[in-house]
């Protein structure tokens, strides 16, 4: 009984350390941005279709996961500091009183970096392991 | 353009009137699949289609709901293209059937086109110009879109249906702003324009039987809001200054106006499983010279409490009280019934307070359906179109409605 119980604890302690850095979620962004970092609250009006350009100009092209994805729930979370049903009404508001259009949703992680490394301005977000040199990582302010 | 030259046919072809849910069923099937793969880049199509269900122990919503009506059901297609980051043309097409006041024609809900002249991280500003939604209280701007809606219909006090057109868009300009900063963000839109007066629900309600027609003047509409954290916290306030030409039926001569003024504080919070909304409104009217009705005046008042609950991401409840009294000075009605002018009205037609318990299901992303039941005292909303002897209305009644959605 008592070893079990310190097994569990183990368990519980390793998971514990192992999920953050498993969900550790990087900004991504095609390398054309050239940018290092950015504010919560201007990352907020990018994944919030609001602000369509970044200061050179250049079209924002926003990716994300389907509304039910975990890792879509949690960069909302984490990164965004919103859930995901604010994400989707703010984006319903917009498509259906004509002010604004809905993000690119792709269906994998895979798809997901592929789309951002090949569409110049295009942004999204990965699991950090995920990341390589075709992306680059923005940092939230 | 084309779709208003489409829309203007449709109306005159009574034909086509039965017609219109068809060719939306066919336009959804055809473009549905289409999307993403034929389009444009900077081309989005979106859409959806609702029906439902409603039964009311008495009085009438939506046709002869107390057998069981299936008369309201709403389609939409509509379609935005991205010229420049700063450029957009959008457009939406839209089909609402709801009871004797509705039929289904096809009509243009917006048509706009969005240039910002401004546009950076610390915010936006811009001018929209062709016929826009209206920005009134949380929910007008897309108020016949089951999605973006928290119920199946809208607490009635604030957006009732009645004079929905009026108030739904106008014609004209708007100017748009944005300010971000570290504390909130804040948004300011005014808007001059030309409200839609001419459909018959809101002639009805606006001037009665009475001889004579409506004519829309220039109008404003502005709405301020402040969103802390995403939107976790956004507090609005709106108003809208109406003008309506009235001219008389009987004398040919004879101008009078009506002014319609509704102002809306809004109120909201949004964590994780909960939202709390509230919001209240003062409806002030002022009648001049609208056949031997001179300067009249009536302050409304409007206010509901509304919680919701998700139970799991894909269910949600709804728990709302919805207070609507016609005249602020005369809550109960109990003068209007004394006035001898309108003997044989009831004093229950002045107000409405409805308990509504709702419960949302989205089965897939693209599928959803709601069950919602109402305990309401009063028919100060209920469509008068519907309902054309007030005096056969029941002061208290149930509904229960149900609606099946898609979109796209």
């Amino acid at each position: 009984m008592k070893r079990c119980c310190v097994v569990i604890v183990f368990i519980v302690f390793v998971v514990s350390i192992v999920i953050p850095t498993v969900w550790a979620q990087d900004v991504v962004v095609h390398p054309t941005v050239k940018k290092e970092d950015i504010s919560r609250n201007a990352l907020r009006a990018i994944f919030g279709m609001r602000l369509r350009k970044w200061s050179n100009g250049l079209p924002i092209t926003v990716f994300v996961l389907r509304d039910d994805s975990p890792v879509h729930i949690e960069f909302s979370k984490t990164i965004l500091h919103m859930f995901p049903y604010q994400l989707r009404r703010a984006w319903d508001r917009q498509v259906f009183s004509g002010t604004g259009q809905s993000p690119f949703v792709v269906n994998s992680l895979e798809e997901m970096r592929t789309k951002v490394a090949s569409t110049p301005g295009a942004i999204g977000y990965s699991p950090r392991e995920g990341v390589d040199d075709n992306l680059n990582v923005l940092k939230v302010r | 353009m084309i779709i208003l030259t489409c829309s203007k046919f449709v109306k005159n072809t009574p034909f086509l009137k039965g017609v219109s849910s068809f060719f939306f069923i066919l336009l959804v099937c055809v473009v549905s699949p289409a999307q993403g793969r034929m389009l444009p880049e900077n081309t989005q199509v979106h859409g959806f289609v609702s029906q439902g269900f409603i039964l009311t122990s008495k009085n009438r919503f939506f046709g002869d709901s107390e057998n069981g009506t299936f008369r309201f059901s709403e389609f939409g297609i509509n379609t935005s293209v991205q010229f420049t980051p700063d450029l957009q043309l959008s457009a939406q097409a839209l089909s609402r059937q709801a009871g004797t006041g509705d039929k289904g024609e096809i009509h243009l809900d917006f048509g706009m086109l969005d240039y910002k002249w401004i546009s950076n991280e610390k915010g936006e500003f811009g001018v929209r110009l062709g016929r826009i939604k209206n920005p009134l209280g949380f929910y007008n701007d897309t108020r016949d879109v089951a999605f973006t809606r928290p119920s199946i219909f809208l607490p009635q006090s604030i957006y009732f249906d009645r004079t929905r057109n009026l108030a739904l868009s106008a014609d004209g300009a708007s100017l748009y702003s944005e300010y971000r900063t570290h504390f909130g963000n804040y948004f300011y839109e005014l808007e001059i324009g030309y409200p839609d007066v001419n459909d018959r629900e809101t002639v009805v309600a606006l001037i009665g039987s009475t001889n004579g027609s409506l004519q829309h003047e220039i109008s404003y509409i502005t709405r301020f809001l402040f969103e802390k954290g995403g939107g976790r916290f956004r507090l609005g306030l709106s108003g809208a200054l109406l003008n309506i030409k009235f001219k008389s039926g009987t004398s040919p001569f004879s101008e009078g106006k009506i002014r319609f003024r509704p102002m809306i504080l809004s109120l909201q919070y949004n964590a994780e499983r909960w939202s709390l909304t509230s919001e209240y409104a003062l409806r002030y009217f002022k009648y001049r010279n609208v056949d031997g009705i001179n300067d009249f005046s009536k302050k409304g008042e409007s206010f509901y409490l509304q919680g919701t609950y998700r139970i799991v991401p894909q269910v949600e409840a709804l728990l709302r009280y919805d207070l609507l009294f016609q005249d602020r000075n005369d809550r109960n009605g109990d003068q209007f019934a004394s006035t001898p002018a309108f003997s044989g009205i009831p004093a229950h037609t002045r107000f409405a307070k409805d308990i509504t318990l709702g419960l949302l299901w989205d089965i897939t992303h693209a599928w959803m359906t709601r069950i919602e039941y109402h305990y309401v005292e009063g028919t100060a909303w209920l469509p008068v179109l519907d309902n054309m002897d007030p005096s056969s209305t029941h002061r208290y009644w149930n509904m229960l409605a149900i609606l099946l959605s898609y979109r796209f």
